[in-house]
C-alpha cells in the first residue's frame, strides 16, 4: 500500500507544459481503448492522467509507458474532455528529461526563454575560448579555409570531447531512469530476458510504432526524414573526420559523402518543415508545442541551415563565412550539449524504454 | 307511449366491418327480440357514418330510448360517437371479438354473437341509472404540509391558480433544509458560480400572498374524512380546525443514521456528515486537507439500498466552497460513480476546472483518526490498488432518509401515513403516474416522494398541487380521479344485510371504508376509485354499483344458452379486466388471432371485483369452465388497482377448496396473467384453456 | 371534438376561458392535457405524428418495473376518449404563434392522411395495399403505405404513407373501402387555435450516430441505436418472435451496450443524457429475462441511476449473464472474417485492455431537443429555458433530457402553470 502525498506543484507543472485542463479528465479510459500502441496489461495513458492529476510525481519518473507513446494525438483526437493525454505524456517526458539529465541548471536554462541569453552564451564563450588559447581567433587572410580558423585536429578534438563528456552525464541520468523503471515495473512473472537489442533497433529503423498510429501520418514521414537525415549527417561527420586525418581535406562538392551530406540536409529541413507546419497549424492533433520544443526545432534548424551557408561559403569565398562558421560551431554545441535535456533526449530515453519495455514484455 | 319508470330498449346492429359476413344479422336480431321483449331493433351496415348514426338517433327520439345496446366495433373506438344524452348506452363487441376471430358464418361464431347480444341486453335491463356522489359539504381549500422547498413551491403553486391554501409547518421557520444551508448550487442563468440561498423571495410571496395561511410550531392531529372535505384538526394552533379539499405531504427528509456511519469514522470530531459540514463552515476555520466520501450509507445493501441523488453535486458544491474558503485547502473525493445527470455535467466540469479538487473512484477499506490526522484506506482506487490517503477532516456525503408521513395523522383503518413502497418512500408504483399514492386526494411532494434535489423538489411540489386542484374538481363534478377518470358511479352498501366481516375495508387498496368499533364499514365514496374490489370482497354481496353489480354480471352470466352435454359444446365463461386484458383482447381481433368460439366474454373493472357467486351462478348454470385474464400481480404489479390480481390469486386458493367438495375438477377455475401488448399470448391462453376444458369434460352440472 | 378534427376556433370569448394549447402529443403533452381537462380546463392537443403517443409507443418496456408502456398509455387514451374537454389534431404542424400571454392566436397546418375520419379500422386497405414502406429497424416487416401504428394506436384509424404511396396510379384501397374513407387527392388544411395559454411538449430526438465516426454506425448494420434496439424488442414481444440482428437474421450471442454515445462528450453532446444508462440496464436485464441465449455487456463511464432505480444495476450485478465493464469504448471495427463487431476498450477496473468480438452493438445514444417552436428561448444546448420571456411553457424532454416518469411529473406541474392566469 502507497501513501498517496499529492504534489500540486508538479501537477501545475505538468498542467502549464501541457496546456491540457487535466484535471477535467474523469477517468474515461477512451484515450488508452483507441490508442494503438498501448499494452494490454495496464495500458496508458488513462492511468498516467490521474497520476498527473494527483501529481504522483514518483509514478510518473520512472514510467516506461510514457515511452512507449509516439505521440500520434489519437488519444487526444477522441477525447470526450478534451484533456490531451497526447500532450500531458508529452509534458512528464519533458519533465523527464530534467529530473534525470545532470546538470540540472544545464535543464533550466533551456526550458525558460528568459535564461535563453545564458543558454547561448555558454557554447559561444566556450568556442571563443578554445580559439583563443589556439591562438586562431581572427579572420585569416586569403581564401576561406575553415582549418585555419579552427585547426581541424583541435575541432575534432574538443568536440569529441565535449560530446562524449556530456553524454558520459546523460548515460548517469539513464542509469537512474532504468533502476526507477524497475521499481515502478518491475518484471512480470516470466521476468527479464536478455536485453533485445535488434529487435529495438529494428523496430526503430523500421519505424514500426509509427504505423499504428491513426491520426498522423505526415508525422512519421517527418520523423523518417529527421531520423535518416541525422544518421546520414553523423555518417559524414565521421567519414569528415576520417578524412581530415587520412586525405585532403575539404571534400570536393563532387565527393558521394559531399553529395550526401547535402542531402542529409534537404531530408532534414523537409521533416523540419513538416513538423513547424504541423505544430502551427494542425494543433489539435499535434497538441501543443512547449517552448523548449521550439528551441530545440529552431537550434536544428540554424545548424543544418548555417552548414549549407558555411559550405556555400567556402565554395563562393564569402566575406562572411568564419563567421557563418563560427555561429555553425556555435549550433552544433548548442544542440551536443542541450541534446539530454530536450526533446531530443529522447533518442537516450525511448532507446532505454524500449529496451526495457521489450525486455519485460511489455508490448 | 311507454308508461313512466319503465324503461324502452333499443339494439342497434352494425353489418359493417367483416360483421355482416360473419354473422346473419337476421338472426341475430331474431334472437335478441326473443330475449327481450319489446326491444326496438336498427341494422345498419355502416353504424358509425353520418346516415347510420341519424337512423340510430332518429330511433332513440321516436321511441324515446333510455337503454341503448350498440353491437358493433369495441368500445374502445368511436367511443363520443355512440354516447347519447340521456341514453344508457351499452357496446357488444362483435366486431374485435366475434366477427374478426371467429370463423365466418359458422354457427358457433352466430351463438357467440347472440351470446354475447342476450348478455348486455340482461345487463341493461338490471343496471341503473347513476347518480353521481358529491359530498354534502365542499371545499376547495388544500391543505400543504412542510414549508420546504417543495412544500413552498406546491404553497405558491395552488395560490396562484386561485386556491385557497393552508401551510402548515412543524419548526418555527419556513424553508426546510434550503433555508439551513450555506450555498446552493448554480442555476441556468448564472451557471458559473456557486448562488446565495434564495429562498427568501419565494417565502416573502408566500407570507403575503392573500391565498396562502401559513402556521408555524403546528402539527397536524388528525385528518379524516374524504376529498372534498378533510377535516384537519392542528395542535398548537390558532385555528383548531379546518376543512379542505386535498392535501399535499411535502414533510421531506433527514439525514441517515450517523451511528451507523462508525466504520467510516463516524463519531471522531475530524469527521462530518455533509449537512454538519454545511453548518461547519459558516462557523469554523476550514482545515487544509478535506477528503469527501461519496456514498457513505447508500447503495448499500446493509445500508441504504437506495441512490440518495443529491449527495454527489452536494458533495461537489461544497469542495467548490471549501476551497473559496480557504485557498490553501486541497480536496479530496473518493466516489464510487459521479452522479452528475442531465446539465449537472457541467457543474461537474466546473468543478473539475479548480486543480486543487483531486477525485478518484474507490472503495472505502477504512477511516481511523490518528490525532494528527484522518488516515483513510481506499481500495481499488484508480491510484493503485489499494492507497492510503491522510486528511484534516473528512465529509461524508450521508444519503436521504424520508420523513414519515404518519405525522399525517390521517383516521383511515389502513394507516396514518401513505403508503410506502419501497424504501420507505411513499412513491408512486406507477411510472406514468407518479402521483398515485393509493389514498385519493393526499399526494407525496418532494423528498418524501423520492430522493431527489432542490429543483427537482419545487417541480414535485407544483406536480402535486396540480393533482390535488384536479382532484378537488373532479370531486365537484362527482367523477373519480384515475385511472377512471370520468366515472360517475360509486359503491353503494345495502346496509341492512352486512354482517360486519371487515372484508371490504381491509381489501379496498384505498382505504375508501373507515369501521366503527363493531366493524360496520363506513364508506367514503369521495375516495373510491371504482375499482369495485369491495364488490369481490363481500361474501353477503351487498356492494354494487349503479352500472355493475351482482345482478348486472349474475344476469349476464345467465343470458347466455348453455347447449345440453351431448352437443359438445363446451362454454366457457371469461372474465377480462377491462384495464390491460380488454385491450390485448381487442389487438388480438386487429391481428384477426383466431381463437375459440366457445368462449364468453364479460368485462370487469378489475379481476379483484369478482365476486364468488358469480362463479357459483355459472357452475349451476352449466358452464364447463371459468377462466379470468388480468393484469400481471407480484413484486412489478401492473394491476392498475394494487392488488386486484393477487386478491383473485388468493381468493382463487378457496375457490378450489369449494370445488372438490361439489366434486368439480378445480381445473375448470383458472387465472391467467397478460401485458397488455401479448395479444398473441391471449390467444394462445384461450384456446389452450378450451382445449384443456374439452378434454375434462362437460360440466356435470349441465343437465341439472 | 376527438376523433372529427371538426372543431372550430373559439372567438371572441372571454379570453380567460380560452383554451391551453399543449403542442405535442407524447406521454408529457398527453399528460399534461389530461389533468388539465380533469381539473375542468378546456384544453386542444396537437401532435404532428398521424397518432398520439410520441416516442414511448413504440417502447417496449419501462424502467424500472420492465412494463409496457402502452398500459399508462392506454389508460390515458380513456382518460382522452371520456373527456369532452379535450380536442385534439393529430398530423398537425405548427406554423405560427402570433398574440401575447393570455391571448395566443396559433395557426397549424394539418397534413392528409390520405384516409379520412370515416375509418372504420377494417384494414381492407392495408389487406389489398401493394406497396410496402421501406423496411425500419423494429417496424413489423412488410407493413404497407397503407398502415395503423399499431394494434393500440390512437386515434384508431388508418393512414396513408404519403411517401410510399402511388395515389391514383394503384389505387386499390379506393375499390375496396366501404366507408369512402379513402381521400388520396386530399391536401394539406389550415387552422387556427386561440389559445389562452401554450404549454411546448415536443420532446427528444436521438443524437446523430452516424456522426460518431468511430463508432461505423453507418457501415455495421448491426451497430444499432438504443432506440432502434428498443423498437426491435417491442416488434419481437408483439409478434411473438426470436429476436435476431440485422445484418444475418441469426440471432446474437453476445450484444455489448455502448454507454455516453455522444453524450458527456465535448465532441458531442456535452451534457449527460440522463436515462440511457437506466435505458441499458433495462435493455439488459430484458434480455436476460426473455432472451437465455444471450449475454448482455455493459460499457460505461459511471453508472447514473437515480433513488430507487439504483435496484436495476443491482439485478444487473446478480445476473450471470450480464456484465458491466468501466470503460469507454474507444472504438467498434469489423471483425475477422467480416464476423461480428470488435469493441477496444480498457477494462479499468481489471487494468487490461480488451479487443473483444461481439455479434450486435447497441449505442446508448444521447438525447437532443427538437427543433426550435418559433419565439422560445434556448440554452447553449438547443433544450428550451424553464422561463420563456412570451409565456410559454416547454415541459419535460425538451426542457432537458429526462426518463418517463420524471417527464410526466414536469408536465403535471407545467399543467398547474397553465392554470396560473
Amino acid at each position: 500500500m502507497s501513501t498517496i502525498n499529492p504534489d500540486l506543484g508538479f501537477k501545475r507543472k505538468l498542467t502549464r507544459l501541457s496546456g491540457s485542463q487535466l484535471n477535467q479528465c474523469m477517468q474515461c479510459g477512451n484515450c488508452s481503448a483507441v490508442c494503438s500502441l498501448a499494452p494490454t496489461e495496464r495500458p496508458f495513458p488513462r492511468k498516467e492522467m490521474i497520476w498527473s492529476g494527483w501529481g504522483l510525481k514518483d509514478k510518473l519518473m520512472g514510467n516506461v509507458d510514457i515511452w512507449l507513446c509516439h505521440q500520434c494525438g489519437d488519444c487526444s483526437t477522441y477525447c470526450p474532455r478534451d484533456v490531451k493525454p497526447a500532450d500531458v505524456i508529452s509534458a512528464i517526458r519533458q519533465t523527464s528529461y530534467q529530473h534525470y539529465a545532470r546538470p540540472l541548471f544545464l535543464g533550466k536554462l533551456v526550458s525558460n526563454p528568459v535564461w535563453l541569453p545564458l543558454a547561448i552564451a555558454i557554447p559561444v564563450v566556450v568556442i571563443i575560448a578554445i580559439l583563443f588559447l589556439a591562438g586562431t581567433f581572427k579572420i585569416p587572410p586569403g581564401p576561406v579555409d575553415y582549418s585555419a580558423f579552427f585547426p581541424h585536429g583541435l575541432l575534432n578534438g574538443t568536440f569529441s570531447a565535449i560530446t562524449l563528456f556530456f553524454y558520459l552525464l546523460a548515460s548517469f541520468g539513464i542509469g537512474r531512469f532504468w533502476k526507477d523503471m524497475k521499481i515502478q515495473t518491475p518484471p512480470g512473472e516470466a521476468g527479464r530476458k536478455r536485453l533485445p537489442v535488434f529487435r529495438v533497433l529494428r523496430e526503430i529503423l523500421s519505424h514500426s510504432n509509427f504505423s499504428g498510429c491513426g491520426s498522423r501520418t505526415p508525422g512519421k514521414v517527418a520523423h523518417l526524414l529527421l531520423f535518416f537525415g541525422f544518421t546520414l549527417l553523423i555518417m559524414v561527420t565521421l567519414y569528415a573526420i576520417w578524412a581530415t586525418v587520412t586525405h585532403h581535406y575539404p571534400l570536393p562538392i563532387t565527393n558521394p559523402f559531399k553529395i550526401l551530406g547535402n542531402l542529409a540536409s534537404v531530408m532534414i529541413f523537409s521533416g523540419l518543415g513538416i513538423m513547424t507546419w504541423q505544430r502551427l497549424f494542425n494543433k489539435s492533433v499535434f497538441g501543443k508545442s512547449a517552448y523548449t520544443d521550439w528551441l530545440i526545432l529552431a537550434a536544428i534548424a540554424l545548424l543544418t541551415l548555417s552548414g549549407t551557408l558555411v559550405q556555400l561559403a567556402r565554395f563562393g569565398d564569402w566575406s562572411i563565412a568564419y563567421h557563418l562558421y563560427f555561429f555553425h560551431l556555435v549550433a552544433v554545441w548548442f544542440v551536443i550539449m542541450y541534446m539530454p535535456f530536450t526533446k531530443l533526449g529522447h533518442i537516450f530515453y525511448r532507446t532505454t524504454a524500449l529496451l526495457y519495455a521489450r525486455s519485460i514484455g511489455r508490448k | 307511449m311507454m308508461e313512466a319508470g319503465e324503461i324502452h330498449m333499443a339494439l342497434a346492429v352494425c353489418s359493417g366491418c367483416d360483421i355482416g359476413q360473419a354473422i346473419d344479422i337476421d338472426k341475430l336480431t331474431d334472437a335478441a327480440s326473443e330475449a327481450k321483449e319489446g326491444l326496438s331493433c336498427i341494422k345498419h351496415n355502416t353504424l358509425c357514418s353520418e346516415a347510420g348514426l341519424a337512423e340510430l338517433k332518429r330511433l332513440v327520439l321516436e321511441k324515446g330510448v333510455d337503454r341503448l345496446a350498440v353491437a358493433a366495433c369495441s368500445p374502445r373506438v368511436m367511443s363520443r360517437e355512440f354516447e347519447m344524452d340521456g341514453v344508457q348506452v351499452e357496446r357488444i363487441n362483435l366486431r374485435e371479438q366475434v366477427a374478426w376471430v371467429m370463423e365466418p358464418g359458422q354457427e358457433d361464431t352466430q351463438m357467440c354473437a347472440e351470446d354475447q347480444t342476450r348478455m348486455v341486453l340482461a345487463k341493461l335491463d338490471t343496471i341503473k341509472d347513476g347518480t353521481p356522489y358529491i359530498p354534502d359539504q365542499l371545499s376547495s381549500d388544500i391543505l400543504v404540509v412542510g414549508g420546504g422547498i417543495a412544500g413552498l413551491s406546491s404553497a405558491l403553486g395552488g395560490a396562484r391558480a386561485g386556491y385557497r391554501v393552508h401551510l402548515v409547518e412543524r419548526s418555527a421557520r419556513l424553508g426546510g433544509y434550503a433555508g439551513r444551508i450555506y450555498k446552493m448550487l448554480p442555476d441556468s442563468e448564472n451557471a458559473a458560480t456557486l448562488k446565495e440561498p434564495d429562498l427568501h423571495d419565494t417565502v416573502k410571496e408566500l407570507e403575503e400572498h392573500p391565498g396562502v395561511e401559513v402556521y408555524l410550531e403546528t402539527s397536524i392531529k388528525s385528518i379524516s374524512g374524504e376529498p372534498g372535505n378533510f377535516i384537519v384538526s392542528l395542535e398548537n394552533s390558532r385555528v383548531s380546525e379546518l376543512q379542505v379539499g386535498a392535501v399535499v405531504s411535502a414533510t421531506g427528509w433527514k439525514p441517515y443514521n450517523t451511528e451507523k456511519l462508525a466504520p467510516l469514522g463516524y463519531g471522531s470530531e475530524r469527521v462530518k456528515t455533509l449537512e454538519e459540514f454545511e453548518q461547519f463552515v459558516q462557523k469554523e476555520q476550514i482545515p487544509d486537507r478535506i477528503l469527501f466520501i461519496l456514498c457513505a450509507g447508500s447503495r448499500d445493501e446493509n445500508h441504504l439500498a437506495y441512490c440518495s441523488s443529491y449527495c454527489c453535486s452536494a458533495a461537489l458544491k461544497q469542495a467548490l466552497y471549501v476551497r473559496e474558503l480557504n485557498p490553501h485547502a486541497e480536496v479530496y473525493i473518493i466516489y464510487r460513480d459521479i452522479r452528475t445527470t442531465g446539465f449537472q455535467e457541467e457543474f461537474y466540469k466546473m468543478v473539475q476546472a479548480d486543480d486543487a479538487i483531486l477525485m478518484t473512484k474507490g472503495v472505502i477499506e477504512s477511516v481511523s483518526d490518528q490525532g494528527d490526522a484522518v488516515k483513510v484506506i481506499v481500495s481499488e482506487s484508480l491510484l493503485d490498488d489499494r492507497v492510503c490517503i491522510n486528511a484534516d477532516l473528512v465529509v461524508l456525503a450521508t444519503g436521504m432518509v424520508p420523513n414519515t408521513t404518519s405525522d399525517l395523522q390521517l383516521q383511515y383503518r389502513l394507516g396514518k401515513g401513505l403508503p410506502e413502497i419501497e424504501y420507505d418512500f411513499s412513491d408512486s408504483h406507477f411510472i406514468c403516474f407518479p402521483y398515485e399514492t393509493r389514498r385519493t386526494g393526499i399526494f407525496a411532494a418532494g423528498t418524501v416522494r423520492a430522493p431527489m434535489d432542490m429543483e427537482l423538489s419545487r417541480e414535485d411540489g407544483a406536480g402535486a398541487m396540480m393533482k390535488a386542484i384536479q382532484c378537488i374538481e373532479s370531486v365537484k363534478r362527482g367523477e373519480a380521479v384515475h385511472p377512471r377518470a370520468g366515472d360517475i358511479s360509486w359503491p353503494e352498501l345495502y346496509m341492512e344485510r352486512c354482517t360486519d366481516c371487515k372484508r371490504c375495508t381491509e381489501e379496498c387498496p384505498f382505504g375508501s371504508y373507515d369501521e366503527t368499533e363493531k366493524g360496520t364499514p363506513l364508506p367514503n365514496p369521495a375516495r373510491c376509485r371504482r375499482c369495485g374490489i369491495c364488490i369481490g370482497s363481500c361474501p353477503e354481496r351487498v356492494i354494487g354499483f349503479a352500472d355493475f353489480n351482482i345482478n348486472s354480471v349474475s344476469a349476464m352470466i345467465k343470458a347466455v344458452h348453455v347447449p345440453d352435454e351431448f352437443e359438445e359444446k363446451p362454454r366457457i365463461l371469461v372474465f377480462v379486466c377491462e384495464n390491460d386484458a380488454y385491450p390485448a383482447l381487442d389487438t388480438a381481433g386487429i391481428n384477426r388471432l383466431q381463437y375459440s368460439p366457445f368462449v364468453r366474454i364479460i368485462p370487469v373493472r378489475c379481476l379483484g371485483s369478482i365476486n364468488k357467486v358469480w362463479i357459483s351462478d355459472a357452475l349451476s348454470h352449466g358452464y364447463d369452465g371459468i377462466l379470468q385474464i388480468g393484469c400481471k400481480p407480484g413484486d412489478d404489479y401492473q394491476c392498475h388497482f394494487i392488488h386486484g390480481s393477487e386478491l383473485t390469486e388468493q381468493r382463487g386458493v378457496n375457490l378450489k377448496e369449494t370445488l372438490e367438495t361439489m366434486m368439480l375438477e378445480p381445473e375448470r377455475i383458472q387465472t391467467r396473467f397478460v401485458e397488455i401488448t401479448e395479444h398473441r399470448e391471449i390467444q394462445e391462453i384461450i384456446n389452450e384453456y378450451v382445449e384443456e376444458m374439452e378434454l375434462i369434460g362437460p360440466n356435470p352440472f349441465k343437465s341439472m | 371534438m376527438g376523433d372529427d378534427q371538426t372543431r372550430n376556433t373559439i372567438s371572441e370569448t372571454d379570453t380567460l376561458n380560452l383554451p391551453i394549447l399543449i403542442i405535442g402529443g407524447g406521454i408529457s403533452g398527453i399528460t399534461s392535457a389530461v389533468e388539465l381537462a380533469e381539473a375542468g380546463q378546456e384544453v386542444v392537443l396537437i401532435e404532428k405524428e398521424n397518432y398520439l403517443g410520441g416516442n414511448v409507443s413504440h417502447f417496449n418496456n419501462y424502467f424500472p418495473k420492465l412494463c409496457p408502456p402502452s398500459c399508462g398509455l392506454e389508460i390515458n387514451y380513456q382518460r382522452i376518449r371520456s373527456n369532452p374537454r379535450i380536442s385534439y389534431y393529430t398530423g398537425a404542424s405548427l406554423k405560427n404563434i402570433c398574440g401575447t400571454d393570455g391571448d395566443f392566436m396559433v395557426n397549424i397546418q394539418l397534413k392528409p392522411r390520405l384516409i379520412n375520419n370515416s375509418c372504420t379500422s377494417c384494414g381492407k386497405c392495408a389487406e389489398v395495399c401493394p406497396e410496402e414502406r421501406p423496411a425500419k429497424l423494429g417496424r413489423t416487416a412488410g407493413e404497407k403505405a397503407a398502415f395503423i401504428n399499431n394494434g393500440l394506436a390512437f386515434p384508431m384509424k388508418y393512414c396513408i404513407d404519403p411517401e410510399v404511396c402511388k395515389r391514383e396510379a394503384c389505387a386499390r384501397c379506393l375499390e375496396v373501402c366501404d366507408y369512402n374513407a379513402i381521400q388520396l387527392d386530399a391536401s394539406p388544411a389550415e387552422v387556427g387555435i386561440q389559445a389562452g395559454k401554450i404549454i411546448v411538449a415536443t420532446g427528444w430526438n436521438l443524437y446523430n450516430a452516424t456522426l460518431i465516426e468511430n463508432y461505423r454506425y453507418s457501415e455495421e448494420s448491426d451497430v444499432v441505436t438504443n432506440v432502434e434496439f428498443e423498437r426491435m424488442l417491442a416488434a419481437c414481444t408483439r409478434e411473438k418472435i426470436k429476436l435476431t440482428r440485422p445484418s444475418d437474421g441469426l440471432t446474437p450471442r453476445r450484444i455489448a451496450f455502448v454507454q455516453c454515445a455522444g453524450s458527456r462528450d465535448i465532441n458531442h453532446l456535452p451534457y449527460c443524457s440522463a436515462v440511457c444508462c437506466s435505458a441499458s440496464l433495462k435493455h439488459a436485464l430484458t434480455l436476460e429475462a426473455e432472451y437465455p441465449e444471450i449475454d448482455a455487456e455493459i460499457f460505461y463511464i459511471d453508472m447514473r441511476l437515480s433513488g430507487r432505480n439504483e435496484k436495476l444495476l443491482k439485478q444487473a450485478e446478480e445476473k450471470e449473464r450480464i456484465t458491466l465493464t468501466k470503460g469507454k469504448v474507444g472504438r467498434i471495427l469489423p471483425g475477422d472474417e467480416e464476423k461480428g463487431l470488435v469493441l477496444e476498450v480498457e477494462d479499468i477496473s481489471s487494468g487490461c485492455k480488451r479487443k473483444d468480438t461481439y455479434d450486435m452493438v447497441v449505442l446508448a445514444m444521447g438525447l437532443t431537443p427538437t427543433p426550435v417552436a418559433a419565439g422560445l428561448k434556448v440554452n447553449e444546448y438547443g433544450f428550451y429555458l424553464p422561463d420563456q420571456p412570451s409565456g410559454m411553457i416547454p415541459t419535460a424532454s425538451c426542457k432537458r433530457p429526462m426518463d418517463v416518469s420524471s417527464s410526466v411529473k414536469d408536465a403535471t406541474a407545467s399543467a398547474l402553470k397553465a392554470m396560473q392566469r
